[in-house]
């Protein structure tokens, strides 16, 4: 242990010794370690807005939906006596923090000046209390929401169709019988844009979509769970587990497809089949449209990420060379008194990975000041980029666990980047090196 | 569109448009007046029995060839049933509204498909709704404000204010009214949204009446009406309803088959 602090000590006044040096690469280490860690907020922010407000939009962590089909041909987004399932999922799922019941729906809505084809959300507003955090109500009251024959749309929609609160939209469908059917609604709250989500969504009472769909009180759209935070990452597991429970429970359920139920009409559609089959997804199913966005923006900061450690890995091993010039006299002294090869080589690897260490350090502390900093600045980003944060603001999220994986990260590379140079110096004879000018 | 008729119109839209001072009344009218004013209106129109009559649909529309509907219509007072079928033209003929047990049924014989629509539905995709071509229920649907006299052209009128009740399905959830203060037949109509929005401007200029055997009495309909467009400006229909009635109708003729063996 005190020969671990002797070498520390050496690397530490060496360092010191050349400060300029230090000074320049610790730097270079640190902003590469900043901008890992920008990097990863920005990634991890968007995932989390994604998650926050799509769970709340239009998904559940895990949803049980389905569909029934009257004859072979038709196919509808219902899940009959759904309180029946409800009870299979609730003995399955004791990870859930709660869970909701929605309608879904496409139709034609239809106001005096324009019409246009929009998914139609059935939800008791008084029961997901989680709802009026992810919306910002633009104008009208998103309580009124309550009230049977009412709808509330977003910014862009009302702009489209020309209409503000107060004003009467028509909705047209078909029913689960192939019959079309109409209900007048009332908007009552006109909300702000969140992106991709809210260009293609409404929402209205769930009497009012089950007066639209002819549907009973046993029958809803899709039941969505919500599970506590730390069973979040075992969404696979559990959605798995309750495939199984609710076969157990003597429903038929559809051969697993991630993709959101709306792309699905067509292949349920065309199955042989009629009756009632529930389906099974999780929250990146429902939302495997967007999903690329994200993984568009992993792929980037890889890249990134990559390109900016190759140019610390070349920074590091040009300046261990140059380290090594300057100190080839001082190797063969080390080497004359009896310092061991293996000695260099550790001497060498330390001095480096402390560098690392406080370059990383350093780095991850302006990382994590710049990401507070533009946290709390709440920097509007344009409609455009809206559309797939679905968020008007940007917003990073840098975790403990994120800094420590940079900086255990980057001062692993710098380790890796100065073992070559090191081991050019351990292999210098001594009586070569003392007599070396450089 | 003639010159002539052009001219036409201009008049009679001038006739009922040009308002004089506004004369407030003296002593506004009570709530209970105004709907027993109300149930006047819906009286004259009431006939407590069947009817059948052929309605003359125009619609005009910006930028598009005006569209001309010929229809039958039929409504029975006793169980508020009611049905339109068109007649001409030929892409149109065989579809019809049904109206049964409060709901309004519309039919294409070309997908030979019956579909639920609303109060709210534009009747030919014109400016025109059910409720115009049925008996007049206001003092039923709505609650009444009373905004003074007001002079209409020659006519002097009361002009109120109609919410709509809660729970109904009604074509439109406010309406401004001037109700002629002699004859109690409607003049005008301005049709808002709950949102205060202006929809449609509505003209009766001319008033007919029927003697009805089933009423023992006179009924009174409006034998034009004009619609004008407030949110698409250049839009209007007019309506002349034509060879009124009132005889008993055939026991079955309120129901899908009926209106389906007529595209046959």
């Amino acid at each position: 242990m005190s020969k671990f602090l002797v070498d520390l000590n050496i690397a530490l006044r060496s360092l010191i010794q050349h400060s300029r040096r230090a000074l320049f690469l610790g730097s270079a280490i640190g902003s590469v370690t900043a901008l890992l860690i920008l990097l990863v907020g920005l990634s991890t922010g968007i995932r989390e807005t994604m998650i926050d407000t799509a769970t709340t939009l239009s998904s559940g962590h895990l949803n049980v939906g389905g569909f029934y089909k009257v004859t072979a041909g038709q196919a509808a987004p219902v899940v009959t006596d759904y309180q029946r399932v409800l009870e299979v999922v609730k003995q399955s799922l004791p990870e859930m923090a709660f869970a909701v019941e929605r309608g879904r729906g496409w139709a034609k809505i239809v106001s005096d000046t324009g019409s246009m084809q929009l998914g139609v959300t059935g939800i008791d507003i008084q029961q997901e209390p989680r709802f009026p955090s992810v919306l910002q109500i633009s104008s009208g009251k998103l309580a009124d929401l309550a009230e049977p024959g009412t709808i509330l749309i977003f910014e862009n929609q009302a702009e489209k169709l020309n209409v503000k609160v107060g004003d009467a939209l028509t909705i047209s469908a078909p029913t689960t019988r192939g019959s079309n059917n109409t209900i007048d609604v009332r908007v009552v709250a006109i909300a702000r844009g969140i992106g991709l989500l809210s260009s293609w969504n409404s929402f209205v009472p769930m009497a009012s979509l089950r007066a639209l769909y002819q549907l009973n009180q046993t029958s809803t759209g899709v039941i969505q769970v919500m599970l506590r935070d730390q069973f979040v990452p075992r969404i696979p597991e559990l959605a798995a587990r309750l495939r199984i429970d609710l076969e157990k429970g003597g429903f038929r359920l559809l051969t697993p497809d991630p993709r959101a139920f709306w792309f699905k009409f067509q292949s349920v559609a065309r199955e042989d089949w009629t009756g009632q089959k529930l389906d099974v997804t999780s929250w990146e199913d429902e939302l495997s449209f967007m999903m690329w966005t994200l993984q568009a923006l992993n792929g980037l900061s890889f890249i990134l990420v990559v390109i900016l450690i190759a140019i610390v890995i070349i920074g590091i091993m040009n300046t261990m060379w140059i380290a090594i010039r300057e100190r080839t006299r001082e190797i063969g002294t080390l080497r004359a008194i009896g310092m061991q090869r293996t000695g260099v080589l550790w001497m060498f690897l330390l001095e480096s990975m402390l560098l690392g260490l406080f370059g990383t350090v350093a780095g991850a502390a302006l990382g994590l000041a710049v990401a507070t900093g533009l946290n709390a600045l709440h920097i509007h980003v344009p409609i455009s980029v809206q559309f797939f944060l679905m968020s008007d603001h940007l917003h990073l999220a840098v975790h403990p666990g994120a800094i420590i994986f940079a900086v255990v990260l980057i001062t692993f590379i710098t380790g890796i980047a100065a073992i070559y140079p090191a081991l050019r110096a351990a292999r210098l004879k001594p009586v070569t090196a003392m007599q070396h000018f450089g | 569109m003639t010159r002539r008729t052009l001219i036409g119109l201009a008049l009679a839209a001038g006739a009922l448009l040009v308002t004089s001072k506004v004369r407030a009344a003296d002593t506004p009218p009570s709530h209970d007046q105004m709907v027993e004013l109300l149930k006047q209106v819906d009286d004259r129109q009431r006939n407590n029995g069947d009817w059948r009559a052929g309605a003359y649909i125009e619609q005009k529309e910006k930028d598009k060839v005006d569209v001309v509907y010929e229809t039958l219509y039929f409504r029975r007072s006793q169980d508020q049933k009611f049905m339109i079928l068109f007649t001409k033209p030929k892409s149109s003929a065989g579809q019809g509204y049904l109206r049964i047990d409060q709901n309004l049924w519309f039919y294409d014989p070309s997908v030979g498909k019956w579909e639920r629509r609303t109060e709210r539905e534009r009747i030919g995709g014109t400016n025109s709704r059910r409720s115009d071509f049925d008996e007049s229920r206001l003092a039923e649907e709505y609650a009444p404000t009373f905004e003074g006299e007001e002079k209409l052209g020659s006519h002097t009128a009361f002009k109120l204010m109609l919410k709509g009740k809660p729970g109904l399905d009604l074509a439109f959830p406010m309406i401004r009214i001037w109700i002629d203060k002699d004859t109690h037949n409607v003049l005008k109509r301005q049709e808002y949204a709950l949102s205060g929005r202006l929809l449609r401007t509505s003209y009766y200029p001319r008033w007919k009446k029927v003697f009805s055997e089933s009423k023992h009495g006179e009924v009174w309909y409006p034998e034009e009406i004009r619609f004008y467009d407030e949110v698409e400006k250049a839009n209007s229909t007019l309506i002349l309803i034509r060879a009124v009635d009132l005889h008993p109708l055939e026991a079955n003729l309120f129901t899908k088959a009926w209106l389906e063996s007529k595209s046959r």
